[in-house]
């Protein structure tokens, strides 16, 4: 009765006890935390931020512009005025020229000199800024000069007296105007020349400042664009990592590794309730498949345990017949029959409902070939009622691996059932327990020499739901479930089989030396 | 009780042909018990026997083929099967082969007296049936 209950219990919890499930539900939980706990950096603020450097970028490059511009706007009205300027002067100079050589008045040299001077005030703080104190001063002095020496020359040329004083005089006037007439053209030409110069300079600047722009923001929206590009599509290639090891069941929740948070955390958050889900689901799947197995075991065990039955009646009921004819010695032999018989239909049925019941799921070194035992011995009513002869070879002396004990059993369990179906009455069945031909595995081989498995449906035979057996014989999750449970030893079950000739079934697990290395894989 | 019946009985559980000898030959039958299904073999080419009662399920050779033999060696033989629940359709194979009669474990000793009086009488033998 007690035996009964318990069993029942723990096909309720289907197969993870609530430690585990609540360690689960913990990592899950720490997890989420550690994801939670980075700064975020989403990718809408990574496309902000690059949009405001692009912005910045331009709003400086604009404002250098407008700058430049302004600036060559500036040398050009500098330039249209000192040409107006030195236009009269030129004048003055044409009317002073003409004076000595015709002798024509000298009124309208001085009016050109005026407007030249109305020119030059009308703008003389900017041109004093551009020019420069020395410069400006210097223009001034030569223009007064001019004018000064022009005047002196009409005052001379109105008043009539001696004219070889004049004459003189007159000389050296000459020489001293056309002198300063001579500077302030040449200087004015030179400051156009220069200020031309300066212009031409500023609009190749602008120019260069343009391309330059233009090539630095390419730049800048190539490096932007490729950075997002990584980042979009590496996290992806990540998560698409992270899919293909939970497929192979591997249910360990995913863990920050990047210093920062963003939309995919979010991702990252909800696969891992996703995981917890299904790795409950898969644990109600391991469970209840082997609740099939086990209905399976029970034909075999129901009908071993008829001999024990069949000798206890025989001997109770010759017992209960003969009872006064037979000696103590006898009666004694009898009831000692009785008990040993009891004994033997306990140990039938113990091996299956300890495979029932256990379900704790633990990580743990393991003694292989003890377990291939067990399981064997699990399986001996089944061999026997089909008339299998099995046998255990074991190379010895292997490396240690870990894992969860029940579920292998269940793993090589359901080999070995398959193996019995496979072969017919009188057939033979290898388990072998050796190093796998990849270093750092070790294999189990479950060989039958049965029908075997035809090539075309080789590929399918670990999909779920796919089965060869008639229909209510079989579900076809066995191999899915064992491929499941192997991959989560981070192990992997391979077939060779040949129609006709039977199968081979190689379980690799890996030789563990820290035992962390399964539950973390 | 002119002649006695010559009966054998294979079981390769040993309990059963300890129990099942002075059970059977409480009816007036002369009882050879075997475990082994070889040495019963051999037992049958030497002797004839007029009910054999075998298991059908033994290791080396099963019931079927101890069924054949013993037609083989003489028709007239009439062979009791012992089966188990979840073997009917051995049973029937039995059947077919030629078995006069099954008996399914788990059974009385009873039971199988009755069904060696029902095979004697078949033979033409009387025996003492059920408890004198």
């Amino acid at each position: 009765m007690l035996v009964d209950g318990e069993a029942e219990k723990s096909a309720v919890e289907g197969g993870v006890t609530l430690e585990g499930r609540y360690e689960r539900i913990k990592a899950a939980e720490s997890a989420r935390e550690g994801l939670l706990a980075r700064p975020r950096f989403s990718f809408r603020m990574q496309l902000y931020l690059s949009f405001l450097l692009v912005f910045l970028f331009a709003a400086a490059t604009g404002t250098i512009l407008i700058i430049v511009s302004h600036e060559v706007e500036t040398k050009l009205r500098f330039l249209e005025i000192v040409n107006d300027y030195m236009l009269e002067i030129q004048q003055a100079r044409r009317f002073e020229k003409n004076f000595f050589l015709y002798g024509t008045n000298l009124n309208d040299a001085l009016e050109n000199v005026y407007r030249a001077k109305e020119i030059y005030a009308g703008d003389v703080e900017e041109l004093k800024r551009i020019l420069g104190k020395d410069r400006h001063a210097q223009i001034i002095s030569n223009l007064e000069r001019y004018e000064t020496l022009l005047k002196v020359l009409a005052e001379l040329d109105t008043r009539e007296g001696d004219i070889l004083q004049y004459q003189g005089k007159k000389k050296e006037i000459e020489f001293e105007l056309r002198e300063q007439g001579q500077k302030m053209v040449s200087f004015g030409q030179e400051l156009m020349k220069k200020e031309k110069e300066a212009l031409s300079e500023a609009l190749l600047w602008s120019r260069r400042i343009h391309v330059y722009a233009l090539g630095f923001i390419l730049v800048l929206l190539i490096v932007n664009a490729y950075l997002l590009g990584k980042r979009i599509l590496g996290t992806i290639e990540r998560f698409s990592v992270y899919a293909q090891r939970i497929a192979s069941g591997d249910f360990t929740p995913i863990t920050p590794s990047r210093r920062f948070r963003d939309e995919f955390t979010d991702l990252a958050i909800a696969i891992n309730q996703m995981i917890l889900e299904l790795e409950s689901r898969e644990a109600v799947l391991v469970q209840s498949h082997k609740m099939r197995a086990v209905g399976t075991l029970t034909a075999g065990v129901a009908h071993e345990l008829n001999n024990p039955l069949n000798n206890i009646t025989l001997t109770a009921h010759m017992l209960l017949e003969d009872y006064e004819k037979l000696s103590d010695e006898e009666r004694k032999d009898m009831l000692e029959d009785v008990v040993a018989e009891a004994g033997r239909s306990k140990s039938i049925i113990s091996n299956l409902l300890d495979f029932a019941r256990e379900s704790s799921s633990q990580v743990e070194p393991l003694d292989l070939e003890k377990i291939l035992r067990e399981t064997i011995a699990l399986a001996s009513n089944q061999l026997k009622l089909s008339g299998i002869k099995i046998d255990l070879q074991s190379t010895g002396y292997l490396p240690r691996v870990h894992g969860d004990s029940q579920q292998l059993r269940q793993v090589f369990l359901n080999l070995i059932l398959n193996a019995i179906d496979a072969s017919s009455k009188g057939g033979k069945i290898h388990v072998l327990l050796m190093p796998a031909d990849e270093p750092g595995y070790v294999a189990v081989k479950v060989v039958d020499f049965g029908r075997g498995i035809p090539e075309h449906i080789l590929g399918s035979i670990f999909d779920p739901f796919f089965t060869t057996k008639a229909k209510g014989r079989g579900t076809g999750l066995g191999l899915s479930v064992s491929q499941g449970i192997v991959a989560k030893h981070s192990g992997r079950i391979r077939v060779n089989s040949k129609e006709g000739h039977g199968s081979t079934f190689t379980v690799t697990l890996p030789v563990t030396t820290i035992p962390a290395q399964i539950t973390n894989a | 009780m002119a002649q006695k019946l010559n009966v054998l009985l294979l079981d390769d559980e040993p309990i059963v042909g300890r129990r099942l000898k002075p059970a059977v030959e409480k009816i007036g039958c002369e009882v050879e018990v075997f475990e082994d299904p070889k040495s019963a073999l051999n037992r049958i080419e030497e002797k004839t026997f007029d009910i054999v009662v075998t298991d059908i399920r033994m290791d080396d050779i099963d019931g079927i083929e101890v069924l054949e033999r013993v037609k083989k060696r003489s028709p007239r033989t009439k062979v009791i099967m012992i089966t188990g629940y979840a073997m009917m359709a051995l049973a029937r194979e039995a059947m077919e082969k030629g078995a006069y009669d099954f008996i399914a474990k788990p059974f009385t000793p009873e039971e199988l007296r009755k069904a060696i009086a029902k095979a004697a009488q078949a033979l033409g033998v009387a025996v003492s049936e059920g408890n004198e």
